[in-house]
């Protein structure tokens, strides 16, 4: 079923594009440079994509990814630049950069009441980074700031800076090392300190795929055109309270004072919250229903193609269900994702099924064939839970292999099955979370974009009650199915 | 006219021969126990009549339809015809617990044999009022007591119209109280003159309901002659031990 879908949909690709597509990749968690608002993506990094790609007359196309998975996304065409506050110092050669259009600065905050004034005072301390960001290499060992690092009791990696916060608040960690830009986003709401004192200063530009000058040069020399007839200046006031930052071919500082993202009071507003999250969690449920209308029918197959008499088969579909229940079905997830690509150079990004994008339908190939794995695996116990008397019963009677499975079989393996099939619901609704992974805008992926944001854990603790009321009624379902089973034995 | 007709039959599980050399003739209308010691055979010997096992060598003929010659089995359309001719009463029930009594009987004579639903309900009824089971029509099995399981399992194979019918020790799940209803209606189905085979440790029945009798030891036929001859004056040294062991009451 979902072969026939990826067939179906490489058919699709004659579809391209009459107008050239710019697909930028980006993280949504990023203020002020890339995040949401209002359920729309802004930023300055964003708006200045936008223009460059309307006056070149190009569809531009907002990619958010998955940070860990950039470069993939890159490589595979799935993105045409990674444009997001990007720091150039020490990936220097791993893309094919633009010229540095913004500096920025690497700076230290802490909490105000903490006595931690200087970097020197942060011997013996913890310390919290983003994930893969310049501050973490240049301080880990053999980075630029080792010198700093190597007196640090720890450097405590996080995957982003809401998370940081939080700990910072709560005191798990003495400092956060980021970004000034974010930085002074987060201490806006008080109670944090930027250190005078930087750790380093580091370079923002454009990343391309490696040997993709022809992209960079018309990128940059539209940025060019910007900056000279003042629009750059003009976004970048948007964001940066006045003050032009746009630093392209003359370096300069980057970063105002009082940098200005309307966000967080935006955010403050838990019915805004939950409404974005509503929009999400429309998105969990048709990945929920969907995996299940595919993974029992394929389940079902499946375990019979596990018990059928064919050595091959047999052995084939055994292998199957075991790698897709001994491997994360997240790594699944980058499988389906990335796979097409990487084994067969086939690009799947420009593809749509019915206007779906290609990442939503990997979730739902990906989800559903590791379900039937596990619905496999429960229905062979359940068919072999059968007892051989009702097969030489229903033999003796004439009935034929089909009619005894589907007419003797099947309704008692239901029955049999139902206790195990809701404990894998139930864990399903759960794991609808990790489509973030391939940023797909379910609703744990939104409550982490509102949360960095807005420096909140509201958003995860609404999204907490959507995911259980979800499962409560989801078991209700299912115990009420129970009891209408219940009729015999 | 011979209904089943079973020469030189043999079946070996792994090393172990079952069955050696097993020949006998069941006519229409006959009624013959099988007695014999506890793994001597019996269950294998119907299960292949009824074709639940394949025999290893010799011949089945079933309702006129040779199932297997020699050891060599017919083609599939044979065997599927064959198939209609004989129905299985088995030691315990087997029947279908997420069904209805009455779908239990009916299914099979509507989904195999094509049988308007109407027509098969109207039989099943008949059928179930003659195993003295009209009130359980709407029960499931798991509502009846052993004994009512058996006579609806009974009914379920007649629905079929076999021309024979095999028994497996159809009483010897139930508690002795719960036999004597399942031997009633056996009986009457003898009195019709059906074509059975039966399995059974039950002497007294053996005797009243069965003209003719077999006694297997072994995998082989020991002795086959009239109910009476075989009870009361075996030819057979092991079948007078074996008769003298169950009077003397195990
Ligand atoms: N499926 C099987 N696999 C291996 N051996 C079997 C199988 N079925 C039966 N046997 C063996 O065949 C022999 C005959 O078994 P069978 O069930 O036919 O005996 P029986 O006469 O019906 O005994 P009982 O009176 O206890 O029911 C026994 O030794 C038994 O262990
Ligand atoms: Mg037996």
């Amino acid at each position: 079923m979902t072969f026939f879908m990826v067939s179906a949909l490489v058919f699709t690709l004659s579809a391209a594009d009459a107008v050239k597509r710019f697909t930028v990749g980006f993280d949504a968690n990023f203020p002020p440079y890339g995040y949401v608002e209002n359920g729309e993506y802004r930023g300055f990094d964003l708006d200045l994509a936008r223009e460059v790609a309307k006056r070149n007359n190009w569809q531009i196309v907002l990619k958010p990814i998955n940070w860990d998975a950039k470069d993939s996304e890159l490589n595979s065409g799935m993105i045409d630049c990674i444009w997001n506050g990007f720091t150039i110092n020490g990936r220097e050669n791993s893309y094919t950069w633009s010229d540095p259009y913004v500096v920025n600065e690497q700076v230290v905050i802490v909490k105000d009441d903490s006595p931690l004034r200087k970097l020197a005072d942060l011997k013996g301390k913890k310390v919290a980074v983003q994930t893969d960001t310049p501050v973490q290499k240049a301080l880990k060992k053999g980075g630029e700031r080792y010198d700093l690092g190597r007196t640090l009791s720890e450097l405590v990696v996080v995957p982003d800076y809401n998370n940081a916060v939080m700990m910072l608040e709560a005191g798990s960690v003495d400092a956060i090392a980021m970004d000034i830009g974010v930085a002074k986003e987060k201490s806006k709401k008080g109670g944090l300190l930027i250190l005078d004192e930087i750790v380093m200063s580091e370079n923002y530009g454009i990343g391309f795929r490696k040997g993709d000058t022809k992209l960079r040069d018309i990128v940059q020399n539209t940025l060019l055109e910007m900056i000279d007839d003042g629009t750059a200046a003009r976004i970048s006031a948007r964001y940066f309270d006045g003050k032009n930052v746009v630093a392209l071919g003359r370096i300069k500082s980057a970063v105002s004072e009082d940098a200005n993202v309307s966000g967080a009071g935006f955010w403050d507003n838990a019915g805004v919250v939950t409404l974005e999250l509503l929009k999400g969690l429309l998105v969990s449920m048709a990945i929920f229903f969907l995996t299940l209308l595919f993974a029992l029918p394929l389940g079902l197959l499946v375990a019979c193609f596990r018990m059928s008499g064919n050595f091959l088969l047999r052995n084939f579909f055994r292998i199957f269900i075991s790698v897709m229940r001994g491997t994360p079905l997240m790594l699944q997830l980058l499988v389906w994702f990335f796979g097409p690509y990487y084994l067969f150079g086939i690009q799947l990004s420009k593809l749509s099924l019915f206007g779906i994008d290609y990442r939503f339908i990997a979730v739902i190939i990906g989800f559903s064939l590791n379900y039937a794995a596990y619905f496999a695996e429960i229905y062979r116990a359940g068919i072999s839970s059968i007892p051989r008397g009702q097969y030489e019963a229903a033999c003796v009677l004439g009935y034929t292999r089909s009619q005894t499975f589907f007419r003797i079989v099947l309704p008692q393996v239901v029955k049999r099955i139902l206790p195990p099939v809701t404990n894998e619901v139930i864990t399903l609704v759960k794991d609808t979370s990790l489509a973030f992974s391939l940023a797909v805008l379910e609703m744990f992926t939104i409550a982490k974009q509102i949360a960095s944001a807005s420096s909140t854990m509201l958003p995860f603790i609404i999204a907490g009650v959507f995911y259980y009321l979800f499962n409560f009624i989801v078991a209700g379902v299912m115990s009420a199915i129970e009891k209408k089973l219940n009729y015999y034995r | 006219m011979d209904i089943l007709s079973i020469n030189n039959l043999s079946k070996s599980f792994r090393q172990q021969q079952v069955l050696r050399d097993i020949s006998f003739t069941v006519k229409q209308g006959e009624v013959i126990a099988v007695i014999g010691p506890s793994g001597s055979g019996k269950t294998t010997l119907l299960r292949c009549a009824a074709m639940l096992e394949n025999a290893d060598g010799g011949s089945i003929d079933l309702g006129g339809i040779s199932v297997v010659e020699s050891g060599k089995y017919a083609d599939k359309a044979s065997l599927k015809s064959a198939r209609t001719k004989c129905g299985m009463v088995f030691q315990n029930f087997n029947l279908f617990p997420h069904m209805l009594v009455l779908d239990n009987i009916i299914d099979a004579p509507v989904h195999v044999l094509g049988i308007p639903r109407q027509e098969a309900v109207r039989e099943a009824l008949a059928l179930l009022g003659k195993m003295e089971m009209q009130e359980y029509v709407n029960a499931y099995p798991c509502e009846l007591s052993g004994g009512q399981q058996q006579r609806v399992a009974i009914a379920r194979a007649l629905a079929l119209h076999p021309e024979i019918l095999f028994f497996d020790e159809p009483t010897s799940a139930l508690d002795p109280e719960l036999t004597n209803g399942v031997l009633r209606v056996i009986r009457a189905l003898a009195e019709e003159d059906m074509t059975m085979v039966i399995v059974t440790h039950e002497m007294d029945f053996a005797e009243k309901v069965a003209d003719r009798i077999i006694f297997m030891a072994d995998g082989m036929v020991v002795e086959d002659g009239p109910a009476a001859e075989v009870i009361h004056n075996p030819a057979n040294e092991r079948t007078k031990a074996f008769i003298a062991g169950l009077k003397s009451g195990f």
